[in-house]
């Protein structure tokens, strides 16, 4: 079994670390290949007001006029040293840009996942334990709506409501703790359906199992059921999910930041999509892919430690017991 | 038994047809939601008269009214009218990004599922670092190395959606080749190209076209999305995505926000009640 893990560790963590490297180069040549030249649209831009010579200059110092397979190996090398390369438009280190608004993005995204697992777990409650002919059915509805509501459409009416209407936080200052609280419930309510759809399924499957029924015959109320049996062996599968969840949370924080006016990764993307500087959006894609190929490594190892039923066959990863493929296509992400 | 044989076969397809007929209300009326969004999308004119690009500056600002239904906007036009004459943008946009996420998907999936090897190995490996991509940042990249407009919004969405339908493609491939009818067929002497397009695409093509409807609500939401984020076409076009971003200057007027959300959520809510629907029948 201990060499069997390792064996699988390792090929797990090889495997992380050339799907980051391919990521790189993929987000590269996307870039690269695809038509619009981002010197003619950003240096040649009159209100830049850059000289011909400044221009051949900046082209001369990114490395701009070499061969495509030229940079391509340049840049991947100074990304493996860390090194991001520098911001088309201000000219600044692209790590230093990153590094000054990562803070405020890694709260509101902790912050969200915390929303999402509380909801997640209450719909998972009340899936189970409210009176079948009130409120079940309702619940169990929840998912399905939160997964077909855009997520600015959410903080949009939390904003009216909650900020205008009742004035419990103020939209001008929204890095206040109340503000990020309400942020972070946007983002939170359309991850907290893909947990919820699985941890629900889960819950089914576990609350059919005699230990289940054994537990009840021996009088034990729904909320001990839930807390002491029921809860642990569904949510573990849920783990794989939750990892699988990273790129959504990254994605909705641009969204949600932008709904807020936050400063943030989302926001310092959007600045950088609209100005075409595009070493900035490399960057903080390819960091992303390695943010989500890390969180679902370190859930891919740590899963068969948690759970001793799964059992490590060839190069299968583990794979959740509830997750069918109804599951598996709404969160969009999981790998077979 | 010899005449019995027929009689329970004709009754077992005669119940499968009704079940196919017996749509609960619900997913009834999903449709005739899409019904309606599509015939808006199609002839915008007939379901209302006023203008979606000029105004009556003097009726700025009118909650909703028998007149108004959706009220009007900033520049005094009608919102309702916005909204109907969006709806072909932003539908034709997800079935733009819906059509290239399985047509190129499908290729890689069936190529990887149905040759195997090597290919297998190269595609498999693509679409896993696809996958590692959040998506939605996957879409943003494309859009600002193509340009913003409404119709490199609907690639980019597209595009990102390739990794999804492969995977389910090649799943299905993989698991139709190893059919025993896959194999008397070849012991049949049926070719590669016979196998292919009579066995395994009609067998795999359904569970893609599930993924195809529920992808095209996503599809929605994501250009959505982007063109609240204004990476589609400018205004005067009325996306809806564009119509809440507008309106969102606008909150001490909710329904600018909401007429248009709500229309979007609907919709959305429909396509994906009968991709559940296709999925609990299929």
């Amino acid at each position: 079994m201990r060499n069997a893990y390792r064996a699988y560790a390792a090929k797990r963590l090889v495997q992380a670390v050339v799907v980051i490297l391919l990521a790189y180069v993929l987000t590269f040549v996307v870039v690269s290949i695809l038509p619009g030249d981002p010197i003619t649209s950003v240096l040649r831009d009159p209100q830049n007001g850059f000289t011909e010579a400044e221009i051949q200059e900046i082209v001369a110092a990114q490395g701009l006029d070499k061969p495509i397979p030229v940079q391509l190996w340049t840049s991947l090398c100074h990304f493996l040293t860390g090194d991001l390369g520098l911001s088309m438009r201000s000219s600044r280190p692209v790590a230093t840009l990153i590094a000054e608004v990562l803070p405020s993005t890694l709260v509101l995204a902790s912050a969200g996942l915390a929303v999402a697992l509380l909801l997640a777990a209450a719909l998972g409650y009340g899936s189970q334990f409210l009176p079948k002919r009130f409120g079940q059915g309702f619940l169990r509805g929840f998912p399905a709506l939160f997964l077909s509501v855009p997520n600015f459409v959410i903080g949009l009416v939390l904003i009216h409501l909650f900020g205008f209407q009742f004035g419990f936080f103020r939209v001008l200052d929204p890095d206040s703790v109340r503000a990020t609280f309400f942020a972070a419930i946007a983002l939170g309510i359309p991850v907290s359906a893909q947990i919820a759809e699985v941890l629900i399924a889960n819950l089914d499957h576990e609350s059919r199992q005699e230990y289940a029924a054994v537990a009840r015959g021996r009088g034990l109320g729904p909320t001990r059921l839930f807390v002491r049996h029921l809860l642990k062996p569904s949510s573990l599968p849920v783990v794989t999910v939750i990892a699988l969840t990273i790129g959504e949370l990254l994605g909705g924080s641009l969204i949600t930041e932008t709904v807020f006016g936050r400063t943030g990764i989302g926001s310092l993307v959007q600045r950088s999509a609209t100005s075409h500087d595009l070493p900035v959006l490399q960057a903080v894609v390819s960091l992303a892919a390695v943010v989500f190929v890390l969180v679902n490594l370190i859930a891919d190892l740590v899963y068969p430690l948690l759970d001793p039923r799964v059992k490590l066959i060839g190069d299968h990863r583990p794979r959740p017991a509830g997750a069918d493929e109804s599951a598996a296509d709404t969160s969009g992400a999981v790998t077979p | 038994m010899t005449v019995a044989l027929p009689s329970s076969a004709w009754r077992v397809t005669a119940a499968s047809r009704l079940a196919v007929l017996r749509v609960p209300p619900a997913v009834a009326l999903s449709f005739a939601v899409i019904a309606l969004v599509i015939a808006w999308s199609i002839v915008p004119g007939l379901f209302t008269s006023f203008d979606p690009v000029n105004g009556v500056p003097a009726d700025k600002l009118l909650g909703p009214s028998a007149a108004h239904w959706f009220g009007t906007d900033h520049l005094g036009r009608d919102l309702y009218t916005r909204v109907v004459y969006g709806t072909a943008s932003s539908v034709e946009s997800a079935l733009i990004a819906v059509s290239i996420g399985v047509a190129a998907g499908g290729l890689i999936g069936l190529l990887a599922g149905f040759l195997g090897g090597w290919v297998d190995v190269v595609l498999a490996r693509l679409v896993d670092v696809l996958l590692a991509i959040p998506s939605f940042l996957l879409a943003v990249i494309i859009v600002t190395a193509l340009g913003f407009d409404t119709i490199n919004v609907a690639i980019a969405t597209g595009l990102s959606a390739v990794a999804v339908f492969a995977r389910v493609m090649r799943a299905e491939v993989i698991k139709i080749r190893q059919a025993t009818f896959v194999e008397a067929s070849f012991l049949l002497g049926g070719s590669r190209w016979h196998i292919l397009s009579r066995h395994v695409l009609p067998n795999a093509s359904r569970s893609v076209l599930t993924l195809a409807v529920l992808r095209f609500g996503l599809s929605i939401l994501v250009i959505a999305s982007l063109a609240f984020l204004g990476y589609g076409d400018p205004p005067p076009a009325s996306d809806w995505g564009l119509l809440i971003s507008i309106g969102k200057n606008y909150l001490k007027w909710p329904w600018l926000v909401y007429a248009p959300a709500f229309v979007t959520i609907a919709t959305v809510l429909s396509i994906n009640r009968i991709s559940r629907w296709l999925r609990q029948t299929a």
